[in-house]
């Protein structure tokens, strides 16, 4: 990855996702980001000019390079690819906390719907053509939120809980939220859970 | 109905920490978190810089104890004595974290940063006694699965991510928060034990 050319934005990005390693978030230093990018701390402030940004651009980096989201078409290729993320944040807390931090703070810039939402949103309505525009955004928001980097950290932290046992409540709350849907062939759903 | 029975963080605040924590509270919502120094602090709250330095060694500390702090003074729930009021509390709660939004995402983001941050489900102990006291015996799995989801649902990262991920109004999130307690409440409905 570093040996590719990059632009310095994002080169900034992954040194301070390195730094991760050694530093919590607020502690990474923006000097020490920029000697290691070679530009200047001014420079490292002028693309972030605070931590809100500079929380948000890493969080981008992360979910792109570490956490790629798996396609799905079905109900349970989503759950699988839920799970997965939750294995992978197993794996790499400090880069998962601070995705779920920065899915949480105040945004910076317009707030519009990332890709995870709106393939999220594509396959219930393909899988449930005949939902309602007001069941189809709450079943979505619920599936949606219970598949977060939020609901991993909160389970992790609040319930002791590692990848497994958060994928399985997920999985149980999916099968409530789903409950009677109809789907398209007018049977009701099997969600994939246990 | 009560105030609900909240434990406090780490133990009792005191009158100055509570001036500290409510002035902090109110720069929050006028300047964001960033651009508040502790001498402004300190002026708002009528003490001096060192005061709140001896209460709260960082800037970190600080921002925890005043987000624990929101979350009961300015968001408090309602005492309910059944597990099935609370997609009426989870609406109530959308609602009021819907009209300080600010205030909600200090309290949404600092319970994302793991043991280190602040608590991220502070009512864990009251669903548990809750369910334990209205619903025959559960297994395992399923007890801790509806607590765990309620928990998650009655929470600030709700309504942020309801409202920023879709675009959802103030009613809309109520209502859809509301309506996810109700599916998660479903499979015990039935369940109740006569007391």
């Amino acid at each position: 990855m570093m040996a590719e050319v990059v632009d310095t934005p994002t080169a900034i990005l992954a040194h301070a996702a390195a730094a991760l390693r050694e530093h919590p978030f607020d502690d990474i230093p923006y000097r020490t980001v920029g000697d290691a990018v070679g530009v200047s701390e001014r420079t490292v402030y002028r693309h972030f000019p605070t931590r809100s940004h500079l929380l948000e651009g890493v969080a981008g980096w992360i979910e792109s390079t570490e956490f790629p989201l798996p396609p799905f078409v079905t109900i349970a290729e989503f759950q699988q690819a839920a799970r997965g993320r939750f294995l992978a944040f197993d794996a790499a807390p400090a880069f998962a906390f601070v995705c779920a931090r920065a899915a949480s703070i105040s945004p910076t810039g317009e707030p519009e719907p990332t890709f995870f939402t709106r393939a999220l949103v594509a396959m219930l309505a393909t899988n449930h053509p005949s939902l309602n525009e007001r069941d189809l955004r709450r079943v979505a928001a619920t599936l949606r939120y219970f598949a977060s980097a939020q609901f991993w950290a909160r389970m992790r932290t609040g319930f002791e809980m590692s990848a497994p046992a958060i994928a399985d409540v997920f999985d149980r709350t999916v099968a409530t939220a789903l409950g009677d849907l109809p789907t398209r062939t007018g049977t009701v759903s099997q969600p994939a859970s246990a | 109905m009560t105030a609900a029975a909240i434990p406090e963080p780490e133990g009792e605040v005191s009158r100055t920490q509570e001036a500290i924590l409510a002035a902090y509270a109110e720069l929050i919502e006028e300047l964001g978190t960033d651009d508040v120094s502790f001498r402004l602090i300190a002026r708002r709250a009528g003490v001096g810089e060192r005061t709140i330095f001896r209460n709260y060694a960082t800037k970190v500390d600080l921002l925890l104890a005043t987000a624990a702090w929101i979350e009961i003074r300015i968001f408090p729930r309602q005492d309910s004595p059944s597990i099935f009021d609370m997609p009426l509390t989870i609406r109530a709660a959308m609602d009021s974290y819907d009209r300080r939004p600010e205030l909600a995402h200090v309290v949404a983001e600092t319970t994302m940063r793991g043991i280190s941050g602040a608590a991220p489900s502070p009512r864990r102990a009251m669903l548990e006694e809750m369910i334990d006291a209205e619903i025959s015996p559960l297994e395992d799995a399923e007890r801790t699965a509806i607590v765990a989801a309620l928990a998650h649902l009655d929470s600030a990262a709700t309504w942020v991510t309801l409202r920023r991920e879709f675009g959802m109004s103030r009613s809309d999130i109520a209502d859809a928060a509301a309506w996810a307690a109700e599916a998660v409440l479903d499979p015990i409905r039935s369940r109740v034990v006569a007391r």
